[in-house]
């Protein structure tokens, strides 16, 4: 028997996905999540699996501890020590506004405060050099204080240790020394990148959710070992890798954005599966809707992003998956604003009360309230037919809260509801798109979570995307996603120069001390040699720009200092993000960039639909499109466990599943795949 | 084709999404690709998108403020230039002629008729900061020095540098041989022009689906509902007519102090900000044409998240007269063209304070904030380099929390300083010191924010400028009994051996080893400072933001030096008496 775990902790549901990969078998459970101790409801999940624990090989985590640590402030008493005369460095920020209108603004509240902000005597240059020795004994009375005022964790953030670590590393070493029990991050063991408010808000958030996230999974290695799990864990990151518990030790920071991810590492594996390589992954749930791209199967990695919002939000400098999120899901309220204006979110009536359809209170309108009146959902399949829908009261309160109001009929209103919600999201696609630079024609659309099935062919045709790839079990997806993932670790240096000047020798040693670093982490989390690649970019720019394009570049031109071949890169990535390069600038070369990865064995997922025969049809009820003039037709539903591979179906039409319905409009054209996706042409019938 | 079917709440609601985002994605795309740390970092620029005759359809929000629906004028003035048939599709006019746009010279306009089947249907715009325009000096550090707009540089007045989709290379060679950086500044070109055709081909994209006559009385149901969103705020402030007064120092050697006289009436939905009571032109660089004073503290009153488009200013009334110092007419030097505007829309929001009691704020640092500028030739390169940095100060004290401390202008958004290490990376400066400035927040039941201390020596040689931003001799007042926050100074020395003197440099050359430190203003307090709560003075103290004497004299709370505690005791007897003694508040505004 060979078992693969994977266990997601989302806001509302605790989810498991399991895979016995000797018979094929998909094993799912779900619990509420517990968020007072999160064990409570893993233990209920685990139990509720049946799973024999102790034969599983491989168990992948997604956690969300970190975040919602940042995000609620419950984390631990933190103290920063810096160069001196960047005290407040952490306190001024960037200065920056974004809401420039709004004079009563707020700034990103610090989670360190200056009484515990600590200077140290030590200076270095950007290139490295000493300026000013450190006063290593400076570090003993620091740590009288920290002991004094029982602090917990330390950030150490000096000017230029990307360049030089060798400051860090003493101060380090003292406070290792001194006071052993605390969590201690050093800035340049997190990122080696220029710009120090960055790098300490990083450093910072890092200490700051290191010990509960220490603690909260050993607990979790402790619930496992009771039950005799000797396999490998694993543990998800920002970044869409993996990595052992001890790595996520030392680095909880990475773990921080790894919730969304789990679904588009399926999405571009799905599309590897399928021999499609440029994605958009559009996941919709409940309350909002994420998109982002994969291209030539890997997922786009954005720099870094803010926790809280960019207006009053702390930075994080650290990879993570770039992903648009809008605030429109199936739970997302329509209302009527102070002129008149029809709008749908961003406020969302959740899974409880939830939409006036469920029947649990709810009494504001929602999109899945419109999608049921539009009979794009059915009111008794809902769940597999666990919970009943009420049309009525769905009619009744688009009638009193949106119809009425502007006049129009229920389904006129319903249907406006739904090309709201999707016109925010193709905003959202366009801008992971068409405002990267790239046309969303060329790509394909992987559409998962509850809502995506039912309103991405909708969104498809507003883009001018041409395919819709249903996955298996899109419910499930990032859970599905997260046993998918590779290991994966990312390095950064600064190396600021034109490229006209650069040292290739010293770039090498660069790109080796970084290679070096990742293979061991790789190794000790149990990869073979064989298993891990490494892959090396340069963040280059045009002399005199500030945002420089991470380009892909090879081991051997950085070996023969090939600035032909290297900027010829450049100015094509230049071209690609924004439609022009300017090739006779100089570029500059800004960081080196590394990532290594650990290859796991491939999940061979079983199909699921193979072996029906029957053609999956199982009724036919009213459903209202666009352009019929409100009126309903009779329109064809299908179960997606019994249709078979091959099988065609035609828009307009619904595909049925458990927790999901795929909606075709006319002219589009599903093909279920051999391997159970279903692919849907949009427009092509017509 | 024109569609002739009744516009729909939904088209008009994913019209209402979609014109806003064009206007943001050009400014993502020029944010990516320009060449200057003004745009890229101080975000000196505004992105829009305007109808066929100049109404403002959108504009990008998060960058400056001040430039807020200002663009009108100049496709306005393109208009009558060439009339509304003297456009082809692919044009590109460059303007930055003080006539009309009535800023400082480096704020370049550049834009493009949009057309969609043959028909003028708009136009896109982006008004961006070029490092240099020639004249006096590099940047705009030299503003004290110009006497007229000759010396401030290269005028540009509607010129097409683009016909029909060809440069016309002569237009562009005299551009760039009387620059100084012309490579940056053609790359910031190219940027603008990039934008504006992606905002030609989004809006095309509009115009083929929803068809013109749609887009076109979908934006007047647009600017109709920005417009009753604004009056609905203004009809909730309380009717009268409202008046205060400030002043920024003088402008020049025996100048007096510049006035600015605000009234405001409120008369039901209905708002008109007078500033015709503020000084006449000026003889120093500090005058401008511009409505952002009003426009700004508008905007912020009704609706700051709000899309920006013409409706959101119809429902205001501006009075100003021609020759008033922000109405200045040509030939008058416009170097300084916005230094007035965060002492104007403060003075604003004190007018306004009796009419919206909870939401004014005591004044803010009142100036553009501090401004550093080290520029010269790097001795490891041999190449040329400009160090531009803005350092924020103190906002004033809320009527329900404290200021925020170390924060760039009202007049300036997402506009960031240059981090430590990116300056000393890129020039031959070293950062002593980024800090926030004890003791300078004015006290208050909710104190102001703190300014901010920054310290830089010069490595190379090179010159200097951190110029006097104008509000020395007027700090940031406090409000409702609140006390004024402390005023900016700066400082320099020549190299180490010397004492740290008062002094703004303007572009003094200096050897290397010369140190320069911006000390900006702290915001104003909110309500007496006999009414904060001890424990929060107490954490003051304790983040060493005051000493234990300010807690005492400030604020009438006295520490135990020992147990570093609040003796509640003493301080109810000491506020007691405090408040005996000082019957009337200090630096209110009544």
């Amino acid at each position: 028997m060979s078992l693969v775990v994977a266990l997601d902790i989302g806001g509302t549901f605790t989810d498991l996905v399991a895979f016995d990969l000797s018979t094929g078998t998909v094993i799912q459970a779900k619990d509420s999540t517990t968020p007072y101790d999160l064990s409570v409801g893993i233990r209920k999940t685990l139990a509720k699996s049946g799973l024999p624990i102790s034969r599983v090989d491989t168990f992948v985590h997604g956690s969300t501890v970190a975040i919602n640590t940042a995000i609620e402030r419950t984390g631990a008493k933190t103290a920063l020590i810096v160069t001196q005369g960047t005290r407040d460095v952490y306190q001024i920020g960037r200065g920056n506004r974004p809401e420039s209108y709004n004079f009563l603004f707020k700034r990103p509240q610090p989670l360190v405060p200056r009484r515990r902000t600590f200077e140290i005597v030590e200076r270095l240059d950007a290139e490295g050099e000493v300026v000013v020795e450190l006063d290593v004994g400076g570090v003993a009375p620091i740590a009288e204080r920290l002991k004094a005022e029982q602090v917990e964790a330390t950030a150490v953030c000096l000017i230029h240790s990307w360049a030089n670590p060798a400051h860090e590393v003493a101060v380090g070493d003292q406070l290792k020394k001194l006071v052993p029990d605390l969590f201690h991050s050093l800035s340049h063991g997190i990122l080696r990148e220029y710009r120090e408010y960055e790098r300490i808000s990083t450093t910072v958030l890092n200490s700051y959710v290191g010990p509960r996230v220490s603690r909260y999974l050993q607990d979790f290695e402790n619930l496992l070992g009771d039950a005799e799990f000797r396999g490998q864990f694993l543990i998800m990151q920002s970044n869409g890798g993996a990595m052992s518990p001890e790595t996520a030790r030392l680095l909880p920071v990475a773990t921080m954005e790894s919730g969304p991810v789990g679904g588009i590492i399926a999405a571009s594996e799905t599309g590897r599966e399928l021999g499609v390589c440029n994605l958009i992954a559009f996941d919709m749930g409940g309350t909002t809707a994420k998109v982002s791209l994969v291209q030539e199967n890997e997922p786009v990695i954005a720099q870094g992003y803010f926790v809280g919002g960019e207006a009053s939000g702390l930075p994080v400098m650290y990879p993570v998956i770039d992903i648009v999120e809008v605030g429109a899901g199936g739970g997302s309220i329509a209302w009527i604003d102070e002129v008149g204006a029809l709008k749908v979110g961003p406020r969302s009536a959740g899974g409880h009360p939830g939409p006036v359809c469920y029947g649990l209170g709810g009494e504001a309108p929602t999109v899945t309230d419109a999608n049921l009146i539009l009979g794009r959902l059915g009111s008794d399949r809902f769940l597999g037919g666990e919970m009943q829908l009420d049309t009525q009261a769905a009619r009744t309160a688009i009638q009193k809260n949106i119809a009425g109001p502007l006049g129009v009929s229920v389904e006129d209103a319903a249907l406006g509801i739904i090309k709201i919600a999707v016109a925010e999201m193709s905003l959202a696609v366009q801008s992971v798109s068409i405002g990267r630079g790239h046309d969303p024609r060329d790509f394909a659309m992987v559409a998962f979570g509850g809502a995506g099935p039912l309103h991405a062919a909708e969104i498809a045709r507003e883009l001018n995307i041409p395919k819709v790839i249903i996955p298996r079990v899109p419910g499930h997806f990032s859970a599905l996603g997260m046993l998918l993932a590779d290991l994966r670790h990312d390095f950064v240096r600064t190396y600021y120069k034109p490229l006209a000047e650069c040292d290739f020798a010293a770039l090498q040693k660069i790109f080796a001390e970084m290679e070096a670093s990742a293979r061991d982490l790789l190794i000790a989390e149990g990869m073979r040699a064989d298993q891990t690649s490494i892959h090396i970019y340069l963040d280059m720019r045009y002399a005199g720009q500030e945002f420089p394009i991470q380009t892909p570049v090879s081991a051997h031109a950085i070996a023969e200092g090939d600035m032909q071949a290297l900027r010829a890169a450049f100015d094509r990535s230049h071209e690609r993000r924004f439609g022009h390069q300017a090739v006779h600038e100089d570029v500059e070369v800004v960081n080196c960039r590394l990532t290594g990865r650990g290859r796991r064995d491939r999940v061979q997922l079983p199909s699921t639909s193979v072996g029906s025969t029957g053609s999956g049809l199982i009724g036919a009820r009213d459903m209202i499109f666009d352009g019929w003039g409100g009126a309903a037709r009779q329109c064809p539903v299908y179960q997606r466990d019994e249709l078979p591979a091959g099988e065609r179906i035609s828009g307009p039409a619904a595909v049925s599943e458990y927790a999901s319905t795929t909606i075709l409009h006319e002219g589009d054209v599903l093909t279920v795949a051999a391997s159970g996706e279903l692919v849907i042409e949009i427009n092509r019938g017509h | 084709m024109s569609t002739l079917e009744k516009l729909d709440p939904v088209t008009l609601e994913v019209l209402r999404n979609a014109l806003p985002a064009i206007a943001a994605d050009m400014a993502t795309d020029l944010l990516r690709t320009s060449y200057n740390m003004m745009i890229y970092e101080v975000q000196d620029f505004c992105c829009a998108l305007l109808d066929r005759e100049g109404r403002l359809i959108a504009q990008n929000v998060g960058g400056v403020s001040h430039f807020v629906a200002d663009l009108g004028v100049i496709i306005k003035d393109g208009l009558n230039r060439y009339g509304a048939d003297g456009f082809q599709r692919g044009d590109v006019i460059i303007t930055n002629h003080q006539r009309v746009a009535g800023q400082h010279l480096n704020n370049v306009c550049v834009y493009s008729p949009i057309f969609a089947e043959g028909k003028l249907e708009g136009f896109a715009i982006v008004r961006a900061h070029w490092v240099d325009v020639g004249g006096l000096s590099t940047g705009f550090s030299a503003a004290s020095m110009v006497s007229d707009p000759w010396m401030e540089g290269l005028q540009l007045d509607q010129i097409k540098i683009y016909e029909a989709g060809v440069p016309d290379d002569k237009v562009l060679r005299i551009i760039t041989d009387n620059i100084r950086y012309p490579e940056a500044s053609m790359g910031d070109l190219r940027a603008q022009v990039a934008a504006c055709k992606m905002a030609d081909r989004r809006y095309g994209q509009l115009i083929k689906r929803y068809g013109a006559d749609t887009l076109d009385r979908a934006i007047e149901r647009i600017f109709d509902d920005a417009e009753r969103k604004c009056r609905n705020a203004v009809a909730r402030l309380r009717d009268g007519v409202y008046e205060a007064s400030s002043f920024l120092d003088p402008d020049s050697p025996g100048a007096d102090n510049v006035p600015i006289n605000i009234k405001v009436i409120i008369s039901g939905e209905d708002m008109t900000i007078d500033l015709t009571g503020c000084s006449q032109e000026r003889k120093s660089a500090l005058n401008g044409r511009t409505l952002a004073g009003a426009y700004i503290a508008y905007k912020g009153l009704t609706g700051p998240l709000e899309p920006v488009n013409e409706g959101s200013f119809r429902a205001l009334k501006v009075e100003i007269q021609e020759g008033n110092f922000m109405m200045a007419r040509f030939p008058a030097v416009m170097a300084s063209w916005s230094r007035m505007l965060p002492s104007v829309v403060d003075t604003i929001l004190k007018a306004l304070a009796p009419a919206a009691p909870e939401r004014i704020p005591a004044a803010h640092l009142g100036t553009l904030g501090g401004s550093m500028t080290f520029f010269g030739v790097d001795p490891r390169n041999a190449r040329k380099f400009i160090l531009q940095t803005i350092e924020g100060g103190g906002w004033g004290g809320r009527p329900y929390e404290d200021g925020e401390s170390a924060a760039v202008s009202v007049c300036q958004g997402d506009v960031r300083n240059n981090p430590i290490e990116a300056v000393e990376l890129k020039t031959p400066v070293r950062v002593v010191r980024r800090e926030l400035r004890n003791g300078s927040a004015g006290a208050g039941k909710h104190r102001g924010g703190f300014g901010q201390i920054t310290e830089m020596t010069n490595l190379g040689e090179g010159r200097w400028s951190a110029s006097n931003a104008g509000r020395r001799k007027f700090p940031p007042w406090g409000l409702n009994g609140g006390r004024s926050g402390t005023s900016s100074i700066n400082y320099m020395r020549l190299s180490s051996e010397e004492p740290f003197k008062p002094f703004d440099p303007v572009r003094i050359m200096c050897a290397p080893g010369a140190t320069v430190r911006v000390e900006t203003a702290g915001g104003g307090g909110w309500g007496s400072p006999l009414e904060r709560d001890p424990e929060r003075v107490l954490n003051d103290v304790l983040d060493e933001f005051i000493d234990r004497d300010a807690a005492r004299v400030d604020y009438g709370v006295m520490i135990d030096p020992v147990t570093m505690r609040v003796d509640t005791e003493k301080t109810k007897s000491l506020r007691t008496q405090m408040a005996a003694e000082t019957k009337q508040p200090e630096g209110g505004a009544r």
